[in-house]
Parts: C-alpha cells; structure tokens; sequence
C-alpha cells in the first residue's frame, strides 16, 4: 500500500501474459500492481507543497533513495531552511524508523506508531511514505465493476485488510488504468470505520521513465482535515546503484 | 574600556559576516541559520521580571569532496531587561537565611551578551571510519529530557530539545557491519589526566538499538558557601568522574520505550548513578503521548534536606537535579495544520511539587515559527517546583535563513 506514493513507481513490464482483462481477478490485478511497483532501487528529488484548509502553503524539498523494493528508505530535507539535513532513515519497510535532527546532531529511534504521524504536517503519514508494502500481503482484494476514471478506462478493486494486518486503513478502494496497471486513484477509509473515506490520492502526469510508467504528481487530499498534499518529482532515476552502507546510521548523520 | 571593547567586537563580527558572505559567494559553501526572538517573564515575589533574548546563529557548511565535511555556526546573543537574577530571590527563606549578607549578591546569574564560535569542524570519513575534529555537538543517550550517559550537556527541563553547545574534541566513529558502531572520543584538557575520554559501542539487536558507553571526565562541583579570592568566585572542587552506562530504544507491545543508566564513580564526593526509563505513543488521531521517569542519587528524597549546594550546582549544570525522583509526562496534538499544542507536567515525586507546562508551537510561514509556554509550578516553598520559584512565560519567534 505504502510503496504507490514512495516513489510512485512503477516496473511495468506489460506482461503479454496476463490473460484477457474479463477474466482477471482482483487479486491478479492486485498483483499486475504489486510486480508494476517492484523497483530494486531508485533515487528521487521531490517538492512537497502543503495547502492548509486556510489555503496557506509550506514547500518542502528532499532527495530520497530507496533500496531492496522499498524496503529501506532515506529522506533527507533540502528546503526550508528550518528543516535543511534533517534526515529519516526507515527500514524493514519502514517499520524501524530513525530521525537526525542536524543541530542537535541527534538521533531519535521512533517507534512503529510513530509512522501514523504527518510527514511534516502533511497529509502523506511517514507509513504512506516509507516501506514497499505489498497489496497482495496486506490486504484481501475484489474486483468490482470497471469505471472511467480521470479520463482513463480503469478496473476497480476493493482491498478490505486482512485481520492480522496492522495498518492505518481498514479498506482501499483502487481505480486502476487497465492499459498499463497503474493505480491512478487510491481512496484511504478510516482504520476503525470501512466506510469511512479519509484521503484521496490521485496521480497524474504520468510518464515512462527509463521504462518506467512514474506519476510525476501526486495529490493526497485529507477530507477530514480539508487540506492537501501536492507532491511532484523533480527529478528520478530508477536502477541507480546504491549501496546498502547509504542505509545505515552513519550516513544518516552525514 | 568596555565601550571600546564592544566596538572592536562588533567589527569582528563584521568582518567575520563579510568574511563568511565572501566565502559564500565565490565558493560552494552553504549558508543558513536563523535569527530568534524571545521574551521571558516571571512573576518573583511581588515583582514581574522580564528578560529579552536576541540570538541569531549563521550556519556554514561545505562538503569539499564526498569525504571531506567542514560545518560550523557562528552565534551573536543580546540581553535586554533584567539582565542579572539573584537565585536566591528564587529559593526559601530556611536556604537563604543560611547565606552570609557579605555573599548574597554573589548567587546572581548573569545574562550579559555574547558572540562566539558554537561548533566549527572538519569531518573526514574513510572508508574504515570516520573523523570529526573541532568543536562539535556530542549527543549521547536515549532519554528525552534527560539523558544519564550525558556528561556533556544537561537539558532544559521545560524545551528538552534545544540545542546544546558543542564541545572541542576529536572523534572517531568506526562502523562495525552495517548496524554497530564503535566510538572513541577525546576532548582535551590542559592536561592528558583532565581530558574527556569517552569509549562507546553502539550495536542493534532485532528492534533495539543498545549501546554502552565509558567515560572519564574531570567534574567541577563547587562549594557556594565558600568563596575563593584568588579565583573570585566560589570554591572549585575539581575531582575525577569516571561513568559506565548503557542505554536503549526500542519498541515493546507497539509502544515505544527507551532506557539509560549511568553509574558514577567519584574521586572526592559520593558515587551516584542515574537511571531512566521512557514510553511514547502516537494515537490514530495524531495525539502524541510520552512519560519519562529519572532518578538521580545526586538529588534528595526530602526536600528539607536541600542545600544551598544543591540548588547553586543545578542552576549551574553541576548536577542534573535536586529532587531524587522525576517524571515528565507530555501531551501533544496538531490542534490545527499550523499549530501543534501540547501540555508536559514535570513531577517531583520525592517532593510532591510539579511544574505544567502548556505549550503552543505556530507556523507562521514558511520559515517563520513561534513558540510560547507557560510555566505553572505547583508545590510548597522549598520544594522543586516550589510555586515560589516564579510563575511565568516564554515567547520565541525564530525565523530560518
């Protein structure tokens, strides 16, 4: 669930041998989605524009390297000034988290819990940022009637959370474009509540990068809060070799 | 003479802020900081006293090659207000009154402005290891406010997460794998024998970091009923420290906890040792809920056992508390998308007295944000948090560059 805003990525291999799309489940779809967001590593710069429900905005920028499917994470902040070389480091996808606080030169081991907080106050949580999560492994999916969405001609699948699942959303509700397996639009429900629809996150400006279908902006609409999270990639490479001592506390620090 | 001397000062600032603007014009030398604001105001006795902060931190930082850091911070502090507080005007009339008349006006804190160098070092990393040289932050243990295995720094109880000053010292960090490292570090002295030497070893096991730590420091209580002429000012006490601690953080039942422990061994004074054990959680609606619970053997279990020495070495950062057992507890919730509120209560359990402390952090813009509390003690003259101590507030406007 998680891996679809990381880096919004996607490794599409357009299988020729997916059967015809009226015979499809909404767990083969699930997985066509899962194998489109498998990437090995990648590497981002992103700009994260916050708008409040009194319409002010805070812009964040930070690169982000990601490693092993999603599996480690590191975010580190180049703009504002205020948050310049903080950084996040998140593996075991994204269930152990450590922050760097630069001017302090701390850092903070934060608890599972800690990834249901606002990624600095925006409506993306550090769980929807962080860790490759897979739908397939998270969720049980159904497939309902297929839709247009956002001008694409979409199947639409329900995932209801398995009842061992520890997630922060108890239902997902994914239009997903039939020509390529992307999910354009993922509707979030309340944790307790299934019916209950808390963000809605919809990708746009989608292009193939190095082969790779990628949504260079993503908006997260938090509908309790009436705020929104305008995400867009500034600059992504896919296959880039990283390796896994980038991943540790030392670098975190640098 | 004074006059004069702050004049030539002020022209190295200049010359210093030239210096730095020059450098960041011609090479590729990021440069950052921020300029603060804050006003403090608490109500002693009969009278409101108010101090004004102005402090503005100029970053540098540079990273010559992939290998090579150069980082330092520049900062410039103004005082306004009442800029000398008497600690006795804080502290009960059975611990004044066995102050001499002559000394009283000797226990004044004062707040007189400063510009200085807060940290500048040079960090070389080789593959094996790294190397940071100069005057840099040491941040040690888990702890949220307070933090046993930190000989370096003491917390402010009522903003834990201030930053602390950095400390002249060479460390070498040596990773061990991917997920332990060792660290040996020396701040040196003006001799080998008062040098700081600190050995650590930082390792995980499944969702625990651990580390423990060995530290030898000289340690300088000093005695302030007996005053020293030829130091003009209170007696020195100087004596070796030496510290093993251990610490941790974790999670546990979906909670996350942490834990530190310290045990001192003191050359002149009596041993002691520190421990402290912490929880946090995030609720599904973003409430954020933590307790800490320190203990200090230092600190008394009655407070009419409280000396003037226990007082005068905590405002002084000799001794982390007066009171032997502590507990913070915080609240915290995003009230708005701007504005985070939260409330902390520090308790003085060996001395029923407690401290609340309602809090409010607002981002203004972008770079601009401002953060204000209360301070509320609740407890009887001579305790800890004694309703005498002075009731009041504090506003910071801080806005980065």
């Amino acid at each position: 669930m998680r891996k679809h805003i990381i880096l919004i990525v996607a490794a599409v291999v357009m299988t020729a041998s997916v059967a015809s799309s009226q015979d499809l489940t909404g767990e083969d779809i699930i997985h066509e989605v899962d194998d489109l967001m498998t990437i090995q590593t990648a590497y981002a710069k992103m700009k994260m524009t916050i708008e409040t429900s009194s319409g002010q905005k805070r812009t964040f920028v930070y690169e982000s390297w990601t490693k092993d499917e999603g599996e480690k994470n590191l975010i580190r902040y180049l703009e504002p000034s205020r948050v310049k070389d903080q950084a996040i480091l998140m593996l075991n996808n994204a269930n152990d988290i450590w922050m760097f606080f630069p001017r302090t030169q701390r850092v903070r081991k934060l608890a599972t819990h800690a990834k249901k907080q606002k990624m600095q106050g925006s409506d993306f949580s550090y769980e929807d940022m962080g860790g490759s999560g897979e739908f397939e492994e998270d969720f049980v999916a159904q497939r309902l009637e297929d839709e247009e969405k956002n001008g694409h001609d979409c199947y639409k699948v329900e995932l209801v959370r398995k009842p061992e699942g520890d997630l922060s959303y108890s239902r997902l509700l994914l239009w997903v474009i039939k020509e390529n397996f992307y999910p354009v639009v993922i509707e979030y429900y309340d944790e307790d509540d299934p019916t209950y629809l808390q963000k809605t996150l919809t990708q746009s400006n989608i292009e193939v990068i190095d082969g790779i279908p990628t949504a260079k902006k993503m908006l997260m609409q938090n509908l309790n809060d009436q705020t929104q999270t305008v995400m867009e990639i500034v600059e992504i490479e896919y296959d880039v070799e990283l390796d896994d001592r980038m991943f540790t506390e030392r670098n975190l620090k640098k | 003479m004074k006059k004069r001397a702050l004049i030539v000062l002020n022209f190295a600032f200049v010359l210093l802020f030239m210096f730095v603007a020059s450098i960041h014009a011609y090479s590729k030398v990021d440069l950052f900081g921020y300029y603060e604001s804050q006003v403090m105001g608490a109500k002693v006795k009969d009278s409101f006293y108010q101090l004004y902060a102005n402090k503005l931190r100029v970053d540098l930082k540079s990273d010559f090659s992939s290998n090579v850091t150069f980082a330092a911070n520049f900062d410039y502090i103004t005082y306004h207000g009442k800029k000398q507080w008497n600690i006795l005007d804080f502290l009960s009339s059975e611990i004044t009154s066995q102050v001499p008349d002559a000394l009283k006006p000797l226990y004044v804190i004062p707040f007189s402005n400063r510009h200085f160098l807060d940290n500048a070092y040079l960090r070389l990393s080789f593959k094996p290891f790294d190397l940071t040289l100069g005057k840099q932050q040491i941040s040690l243990g888990t702890g949220y406010v307070w933090n046993p295995v930190d000989v370096f720094n003491i917390k402010d109880i009522l903003d834990p997460t201030y930053e602390q000053p950095g400390h002249n010292a060479m460390r070498m960090d040596v990773p061990i794998g991917l997920a332990s490292t060792a660290t040996a570090l020396y701040a040196p002295g003006e001799e080998w024998k008062n040098s700081s030497k600190m050995l650590l070893f930082k390792t995980r096991v499944s969702r625990f970091d651990l580390s423990v730590i060995g530290i030898e420091k000289t340690w300088r209580f000093h005695d302030y009923t007996v005053f020293d002429p030829a130091q003009m000012s209170f007696l020195e006490l100087p004596e070796k420290r030496r510290l093993l601690g251990a610490s941790t953080a974790g999670q546990l039942l979906g909670l996350g906890v942490w834990a530190e422990f310290a045990y001192n061994w003191m050359d002149q004074t009596d041993d002691f040792y520190e421990l402290v054990v912490g929880t946090d959680y995030t609720f599904d609606f973003q409430t954020y809920f933590l307790v800490e619970y320190y203990r200090n053997t230092l600190g008394k279990k009655d407070y009419r056992d409280y000396t003037i020495n226990d007082w005068m070495r905590n405002f002084a950062q000799e001794q982390k508390a007066v009171s032997r057992d502590q507990v913070y507890a915080l609240v915290q919730h995003p009230a708005t998308d701007l504005m985070t509120v939260s409330l902390s209560s520090i308790i003085s359990i060996s001395d029923h007295s407690m401290a609340l402390v309602p809090t409010v952090m607002y981002s203004f813009s972008q770079n601009v944000d401002i953060f204000a509390y209360l301070n509320l003690n609740v407890g009887k003259e001579g305790t800890y948090f004694a309703n005498t101590m002075g009731n009041g507030g504090f506003v910071r406007v801080r806005v980065y560059f």
